[in-house]
């Protein structure tokens, strides 16, 4: 049988260390030209599913397609695949002009063309006047350049990235991640990418695949997974969540309105898809609720105390506890620019109603 | 740095590197001072290069000198050359790896001398080998092993003795290099063998290097397996050095100064060869 035509496909792929389950039946497939993200902790199976697509380690179960090739028992070497590493992996004795050709003298393509398509790949990441050095006399940043270009030499069917970003510092890491998207979109490959940084699952790909305990717990596209997380799990890992047991008192699924109490009192709910029982988890995002001090009638008002204020400069968290009681309760908002509010001040929050997703069911 | 941290840097070196120096530098210009007339014991001091001459001209001396260098050469090639895939193959740890890494070290623990005289019973006229094959049928009746003209009981002591020194050398190059290097390379299309040679060997060529000139310098100085176990048509450098200088009355010091300052020369011409082949081959590789 034949999965989808896909660059990729991963069918019911299971493997196992020891005792240690590290993917269980995880299935997905990735279209021509996307950038899908691997998304989840440590320990969730995202670099061991990377490595196994890799054909660093073969699956216990289930099987991987690339380009509709089946690649149960075929080596990595023999994958149209190629992958950047957390590490880099660069090859020390070899100048970055020999570490971009290596894949190249492997497929024993002509040294003229090795020439110029290292040339080529070279300038493309901005790296020509760089050729001729080791790895070692490198930056971070021109190094995991090197790791790029040499993986993008190859022109692999997938290409494969295991945290690519994570040794870099802040600001050369959101200049590196905006660089390979672009140079992904330019040249339409194929990528998987690893990450624990769910800002940057959010911001490259066009699938996210949100993990924990070996299996996949969500995917779809990065505006789907935040807007509309399916448990708590990936309303807190994606984002900043404010995530609250509620108790349905009233449903009209027609309309999609639903009145339910939560921790700070009666609340409405617009949601197209109905809650899986009567007492479920609720969240909404810091960013959607909006502080009012307008004298009106509007649904999900609620008064708060600020217990803390942060001012993050073009941003503004407060923390929020309820004044009806629920002292235990703590919510986060989150406001733009400067915000003229102080700890210990009462304000009154709205929530829009189309702000609230259920998640899933409260077990006792 | 800065200059006081070098200079600080240098004292803290200086109580080891110090005798060290002070005594190479005792050894190596005893040896040869007396080898051109001075320090004489049997009569006064004055430049000659009398002794030169008379150990230049002597057949024994070129054999031993071609004899050592021969079964240095070979003792240090093999060794490396068996070394090297143990040490690849326990690059990574397995249950039971570490009993196979002691036991390859335990040479080590045994003395040269006890070795040989161990190795010569073992391969007697009348030694365990021979009652084996004998014994087995493989032989009609026992062969005469001990003291080869080949030398190649020598060479498997050497190899015995020294093996586990290279091992210890590459395994700790082997082992530095890490599986992503190694996985990047496989994923770039590079079989085993592509691996071995454009990944493990160049980023291993220099503990290679290291593991073969100490070996050829400790065979090419080799005196006890060749007294017990080698050849008796031919006698190593270091054979030939004592012997000089027990044989030739007062003289005999002034000529195995000469003997010991060959031997010296060709550990120096011997690791020169190895570095130098060494960096060819790093160019070689870099291409």
């Amino acid at each position: 049988m034949t999965l989808m035509a896909n660059a990729l496909a991963v069918e019911r792929a299971s493997l196992r260390y020891g005792t240690f389950q590290a993917l269980i039946d995880v299935t997905f497939s990735v279209g021509e030209g996307q950038l899908v993200t691997l998304l989840g902790p440590s320990g969730c199976g995202k670099t061991t599913l990377l490595k196994a697509i890799a054909g660093f380690m073969p699956l216990d179960s289930g099987r991987i397609e690339i380009s509709g090739r089946d690649m149960q028992g075929v080596p990595p070497e023999k994958r149209d695949t190629a992958m950047c590493f957390q590490s880099y992996a660069l090859f020390p004795h070899l100048s970055v002009a020999e570490n971009i050709a290596f894949g190249l003298r492997q497929r024993r393509i002509k040294s003229s063309d090795i020439a110029s398509r290292v040339a080529a790949v070279a300038q493309q990441v901005g790296l020509s006047p760089q050729l001729e050095k080791l790895p070692g006399q490198l930056s971070g940043g021109q190094q995991q350049r090197v790791a790029l270009a040499r993986a993008m030499a190859v022109h692999p069917g997938v290409m494969l990235f295991d945290e690519p970003l994570s040794n870099l510092d802040l600001k050369l890491r959101d200049h590196v991640r905006i660089e390979i998207r672009a140079l992904q979109r330019e040249h339409g490959f194929t990528a998987v990418y690893v990450t624990h940084d769910q800002q940057e699952a959010l911001a490259m790909s066009d699938l996210v695949i949100v993990m924990r305990n070996g299996m996949i717990e969500q995917m779809g596209p990065p505006e789907q997974i935040y807007r509309h997380p399916v448990n708590r799990f990936v309303a807190d890992f994606v984002g900043t969540a404010n995530i609250m047991p509620v108790d349905v008192l009233a449903s009209d699924q027609k309309s999609g309105r639903y009145e339910v109490t939560c921790p700070f009192g009666k609340a409405i709910i617009h949601s197209a898809t109905p809650p899986v029982g009567s007492r479920i988890y609720a969240c909404w995002r810091p960013e959607d609720a909006m502080l009012t001090s307008e004298i009106t009638e509007e649904e999900n008002r609620f008064t708060f105390d600020i217990s803390a204020r942060t001012f993050l400069g073009s941003l503004c968290n407060l923390a929020l506890s309820p004044r009806n009681g629920a002292a235990e309760a703590f919510f986060r908002i989150q406001t733009h620019g400067f915000t003229p509010v102080r700890e210990g001040q009462t304000v009154d929050v709205v929530i829009p109603p189309d702000a609230i997703r259920f998640l899933e069911e409260v077990v006792a | 740095m800065t200059n006081n941290q070098t200079l600080k840097a240098y004292l803290l070196l200086l109580p080891g590197l110090l005798p060290i120096i002070a005594f190479m530098s005792l050894v190596v210009g005893m040896a040869v001072s007396q080898s051109i007339g001075f320090f004489n014991f049997s009569g006064a001091d004055q430049f000659s290069i009398q002794s030169w001459r008379e150990i230049l001209s002597q057949d024994q001396f070129w054999r031993a000198f071609l004899y050592s260098a021969r079964t240095a050469t070979l003792s240090a090639i093999l060794s490396v050359l068996l070394a090297y895939p143990i040490a690849l193959w326990l690059r990574r740890p397995f249950p039971g790896s570490d009993l196979i890494s002691a036991m390859i070290k335990a040479p080590i623990l045994v003395h040269g001398l006890v070795a040989a005289f161990l190795f010569v019973n073992f391969i007697s006229f009348q030694g365990f080998l021979n009652v084996a094959l004998v014994n087995l049928g493989f032989t009609a009746s026992p062969m005469r092993m001990q003291n080869d003209t080949y030398a190649i009981g020598v060479v498997i002591l050497q190899v015995w003795k020294n093996m586990p020194f290279a091992f210890l050398i590459i395994v700790g190059s082997v082992r530095a290099i890490g599986d992503d290097i190694l996985d990047a390379a496989r994923g770039l299309g590079a079989g085993w063998l592509a691996r071995l040679r454009r990944i493990i060997l160049p980023l291993t060529l220099r503990s290679l290097q290291a593991a073969l000139v100490l070996i050829f310098i400790v065979a090419a100085g080799d005196y006890s397996f060749q007294a017990v176990a080698g050849p008796t048509s031919v006698n190593s450098l270091a054979q030939f050095m004592v012997r000089t200088q027990a044989d030739n009355g007062a003289n005999g010091w002034n000529e195995a100064a000469v003997v010991a300052v060959m031997l010296m020369g060709l550990s120096l011409f011997g690791s020169l060869i190895v570095a130098g082949l060494t960096q060819l081959a790093v160019r070689r590789m870099r291409r």
